[in-house]
């Protein structure tokens, strides 16, 4: 095998992997902190797309018009994240994690009806903006921009948001309420509040990410149920709880995928879910986690 | 978290009146094939076979507070067993249907013994990958599944005998089988509500209460987890091949994870805490879908509302709420 | 309400109540298609096309006296739901004949159910060859759609015409519709030119979220040709991907898609980004690259546009439309629409559609429909590809 299909199987596996760290990240936000299982998070990204999609059709479809419609759909999401969490999870925080479950299994029923109801079942197309069109030669192998910009967008997220974790009073904030949310209450910190922000925060990357994939995905009804399975794995993969977790899990998915396709071509069906299965029996709480 | 038996306001008020309403409800279901519609009776048996995979269910999930979001493996490798073994090999039911739970009984032990060694989200993460795989397999395995397209025309089981039945001989195969279902089911359930009643059943309840405390006094709390996760996939083994027959035909579909959603919403609405919670559930869900889906073809919306509503309203699921609604009459009356 | 409000309310129910008795008289048929989730892209513009049928059939008086009736259901791409809701529609709501389904086991599974309750079932899409060979052949099922024998061959003799490809590369979605129309292709096209050389085959799954992986890898293999049989949603993903990699460059467009997506629904969604050059079909092509439109298409679209209430309509419908038009010619020609007489009369049965005639075989009760192949070109007239000169590939012509 020539080095250079070799770097291409890896550049390929890096988009693959990049794009589900960009929607598995917002997950493993919320359930790293709030240890809620939102299901949802797939419908904020579908109408993330949507909404995306809308944008561009509303202002002048050139390439300004893509990046303000990405900030309009995430702006979007994270809006309907607020009303979401204000009206409905906060009643749900105490109880049952099942009761949290089913309520997110409720939502992403009610937001995809929407979405079918706004934008129809066709299938939609945004197109990559001009500024990120085309291609570039690296090492002999043809590379487009758009997916380096995807690429290098992932460690992007992953880097803030381990350095306001971590650097910031949020950040310290944020990982106490992980370790002991009562404490933290007790202590005078605003937990609701933060609880809040952390979930409109989560909602806006899952719109950012939705809006931002655009160019290289089909925006079609049930997209959001497609996608959330394999986010889920990559977060539980990586241990929950943990940002870089979530951020390698993705990583070793995509090569996993993109490699194990060339010895084993019918691999893509159950790829995921045999590598979450073989990793959680060796590791049970996942590379980086942290037991529960 | 709310308890699995009846309050005792409400089990002294039918001890009292000593009405065995289990008893009752199982008659009134026998009758179905001479006093409901034919599309009626459909329904009932779906709800009867659907009763059966939501207890299964609850016996992980209420009883022992193991979360699975793959118990929809266990149901469909008893309808592949039980539908491969009735169609490409001829295998009557009586052989079959055993045949199936023993089958699920194995994979339920091969797997559950990697999962319980997980906890929690892991667990269930663990399961689903488990049921995915299962999916995979049937999904591709042309030759033995046939699969993406199935198994369509599983046959009847032989209920000729049911011609020297008196009453019986008037009934059409279809009708025959819903009685078989209907007793299986109740069997079935028999047994389960004897687990969760026995000493075993209430030390599952001990460990879903505090693991930690179960271990100290020297309770091997995998092995019991492993326990009632073979058990629970049987049972969902025995409902899976009982629906394969029903729906003539087995299909990848049966596996998919959206039924184990599906399933678990059965059981959380009909109320977790208690052991017919499950069934009534299922019963709602069934009756709910069928009257939405022929209303309208937004049906998600319709449900999910409704959903919502009822989480928000009923706490303990619709069971909960009924005996909430006892409770407050009870002592309202000054009991 | 006044008293001579409500009397005069009554009245008008009295005088209205023989409509009401002429409405319980109608011929019911069941629909159950998906209307929700991915492939909805496709069960929509179906349910429509067949709406159409029965808006046209009852204007001009319906079938032998009596209007038609559709009753659509959502059956969620689910086998067991699509059984609940054959049952329900047969035996709740009385239906006379089924049509629809979708997914590869929902429509074996309604057959079944139609074979147990003697009741007409006409498919629109299932292509895959079982539905209609024995053991699922039964008196009571009929195929509107193509088979994938017939659309791989169809493909091969196309890629065939290249005479200076050498080795031809497949990309399909793993499920046994993909493989199916791979092997079917991969048979004939060996059969024609033994030598062509398979030089990869890529089997990303239905739903696929990122076919970087499947691209690159493929084009390491650096094929000439490609046959591929992704469709809907996925080909457009799949599309956006490839063409900056160069995917499409490389083999100088020479890539054949047998799966439908000349169609205007995925032209339109593709847009400017569609890659022209490639050779693609449609059951119709809607637009006409070309010249020589039969008038009875022409007129179809427009009606299909106004109905839709769509600039262009869609590829789509007319399947749907012909499963109607099928269920229409056969209640005529038996004169009842009791299904057994129905079903005999269809065996061997021609009947009319907008992309000319159909027969339904009388030993497989399939109409082995060729579809309209051609390259997708840019026309001005028009801001997205279109089929330039389709041509209607019968399986005769490429058996």
């Amino acid at each position: 095998m020539a080095p250079s299909f070799l770097f291409s199987q890896f550049m390929g596996g890096l988009t693959t992997a990049m794009f589900l760290f960009l929607i598995a990240s917002g997950l493993s936000l919320v359930f790293g902190v709030m240890r809620v299982i939102n299901f949802a998070h797939g419908s904020f990204y579908m109408l993330g797309a949507y909404l995306a999609w809308q944008g561009v059709q509303w202002l002048h479809p050139t390439g300004a018009g893509f990046w303000a419609a990405t900030l309009f759909a995430a702006a979007g999401v994270g809006v309907l994240g607020a009303v979401v969490e204000r009206l409905f999870f906060r009643s749900l925080y105490g109880r049952e994690e099942l009761y949290q479950l089913l309520f997110t299994y409720a939502l992403v029923l009610i937001l995809g009806d929407a979405a079918k109801f706004l934008w129809g079942t066709g299938q939609l197309s945004v197109s990559t903006p001009p500024a990120l069109a085309g291609s570039v030669q690296i090492f002999g192998t043809t590379q487009p921009i758009y997916s380096l910009f995807i690429i290098a967008i992932g460690p992007a997220i992953a880097f803030a948001g381990w350095l306001v974790l971590n650097r910031t009073g949020v950040g310290r904030m944020v990982r106490a309420a992980q370790m002991d949310r009562e404490m933290l209450d007790a202590l005078g910190a605003n937990v609701g509040t933060l609880y809040t922000g952390m979930f409109v925060f989560s909602a806006f990357l899952a719109g950012l990410s939705g809006a931002l994939v655009t160019p290289i995905q089909s925006i079609v009804p049930g997209m959001d149920v497609l996608i959330i399975v394999q986010a889920f794995i990559v977060v539980v993969i990586g241990g929950m709880g943990s940002f870089w977790g979530t951020f390698w899990g993705s990583v070793i998915y995509g090569e996993v995928l993109s490699f194990g396709i060339l010895i084993f071509p019918g691999f893509s069906l159950f790829s995921v879910f045999a590598l979450m299965a073989v990793i959680l029996i060796v590791r049970p709480w996942g590379l980086f986690g942290r037991p529960l | 978290m709310t308890t699995t038996a009846l309050p005792a306001t409400l089990r002294r008020g039918l001890v009292a009146r000593r009405v065995p309403w289990t008893l009752v409800v199982f008659l009134v279901l026998a009758t179905v094939p001479w006093v409901a519609s034919r599309y009626d009776a459909f329904l009932a048996e779906q709800i009867v076979i659907d009763a059966l995979f939501a207890v299964s269910l609850n016996l992980l999930l209420g009883t022992t507070g193991l979360v699975s979001f793959g118990h929809v493996a266990y149901f469909g490798v008893g309808a592949y067993v039980c539908g491969i073994l009735m169609k490409t090999y001829g295998v009557p039911f009586s052989l079959a249907f055993p045949a199936a739970g023993l089958g699920t009984a194995v994979f339920a032990l091969i797997s559950g013994y990697f999962c319980v060694r997980l906890i929690k989200l892991y667990f269930a993460m663990l399961t689903l990958a488990f049921s995915q795989i299962v999916w995979a397999i049937c999904y591709k395995w042309n030759d033995v599944t046939g699969g993406d397209q199935g198994l369509p025309e599983i046959p009847y089981p032989d209920l000729a005998w049911m011609d020297h039945v008196p009453g019986l001989s008037a009934l059409g195969i279809g009708d025959r089988f819903y009685l078989l279902t209907l007793v299986l089911v109740a069997v079935s359930l028999a047994v389960l509500h004897r687990v969760v009643r026995s000493p075993f059943g209430r030390m599952l309840t001990t460990i879903r209460d505090n693991p930690e405390r179960a271990a100290f006094i020297g309770v091997n709390v995998r092995a019991y987890q492993l326990a009632a996760f073979v058990a629970a996939g049987t049972f969902a083994g025995f409902a899976g091949a009982l629906y394969g027959i029903f729906s003539r035909g087995v299909f990848a579909d049966y596996v998919l994870w959206s039924k184990s959603a599906e399933v678990m919403i059965m059981t959380i609405l009909g109320g977790m805490g208690f052991f017919w919670g499950p069934p009534v559930g299922a019963a709602a869900l069934v009756w709910l879908n069928q009257a939405i889906t022929s209303y309208t073809e937004y049906w998600p919306f319709v449900l999910g509302t409704i959903l919502l509503v009822l989480l928000f309203a009923l706490p303990g699921g619709i069971v909960g709420g009924i005996v909430g609604l006892w409770t407050r009459a009870r002592g309202r009356r000054g009991a | 309400m006044g008293y001579r409000n409500r009397l005069a309310l009554a009245a008008a129910a009295a005088a209205l109540w023989p409509l009401a008795a002429t409405a319980a008289d109608t011929i019911k048929i069941g629909f159950p298609i998906p209307l929700s989730g991915p492939t909805a892209v496709y069960g929509e513009p179906i349910l429509k096309g067949a709406e159409l049928a029965v808006s046209e059939i009852n204007a001009k008086g319906g079938v032998l006296g009596r209007k038609l009736e559709l009753l659509s259901r959502d059956s969620k791409a689910s086998a067991d739901e699509a059984v609940r809701l054959a049952r329900e529609l047969i035996i709740k709501n009385g239906v006379d004949f089924l049509a629809g389904t979708l997914t590869s086991a929902e429509a074996p599974a309604v057959s079944t159910v139609a074979k147990e309750n003697k009741i007409v079932f006409v498919a629109p899409t299932a292509k895959l060859t079982e539905l209609t060979l024995p053991p699922q052949l039964h008196p009571y099922v009929f195929r509107v759609a193509s088979n994938t024998d017939v659309e791989g061959r169809a493909g091969a003799s196309l890629m065939a015409k290249w005479k200076d490809v050498k080795t031809v590369a497949t990309i399909a979605p793993d499920y046994a519709y993909g493989r199916d129309s791979i092997a079917s292709f991969v048979e004939k096209i060996k059969k024609l030119r033994p030598d062509i050389q398979i030089v990869d085959q890529q089997w990303p799954k239905l739903g696929e979220a990122d076919f970087t992986p499947f691209i690159t890898a493929q084009m390491g293999k650096k094929p000439d040709a490609v046959y591929c049989s992704l469709f809907a949603g996925d080909f457009v993903t799949f599309t956006k991907e490839a063409t900056p990699l160069g995917y499409f460059k490389a083999i100088k467009n020479r890539l054949i898609d047998g799966a439908e997506v000349g169609t205007v629904d995925e032209a339109q969604a593709l847009g400017d980004n569609y890659p022209y050059g490639i050779i693609a079909d449609a059951y119709d092509p809607v637009i006409w690259g070309g010249a020589g439109e039969p008038a009875e298409h022409k007129a179809f679209e427009k009606n299909l546009q106004t109905f839709m209430k769509s600039k262009y309509g869609s590829g789509w419908a007319i399947v749907g439309y012909e499963a109607i038009e099928a269920l229409a010619e056969g209640a005529k020609k038996a004169g009842s629409t009791k299904s057994d007489d129905v079903a005999k009369a269809m065996l061997g049965m021609t009947f009319d559609t907008p992309v000319g005639k159909r027969t339904f075989s009388a030993t497989s009760h399939e109409t082995l429909s060729p579809e309209y192949w051609g390259t997708m070109v840019k026309d001005a007239a028009y801001p997205f590809a279109v089929i330039k000169n389709p041509e209607s590939l019968p399986p005769s012509s490429t058996n």
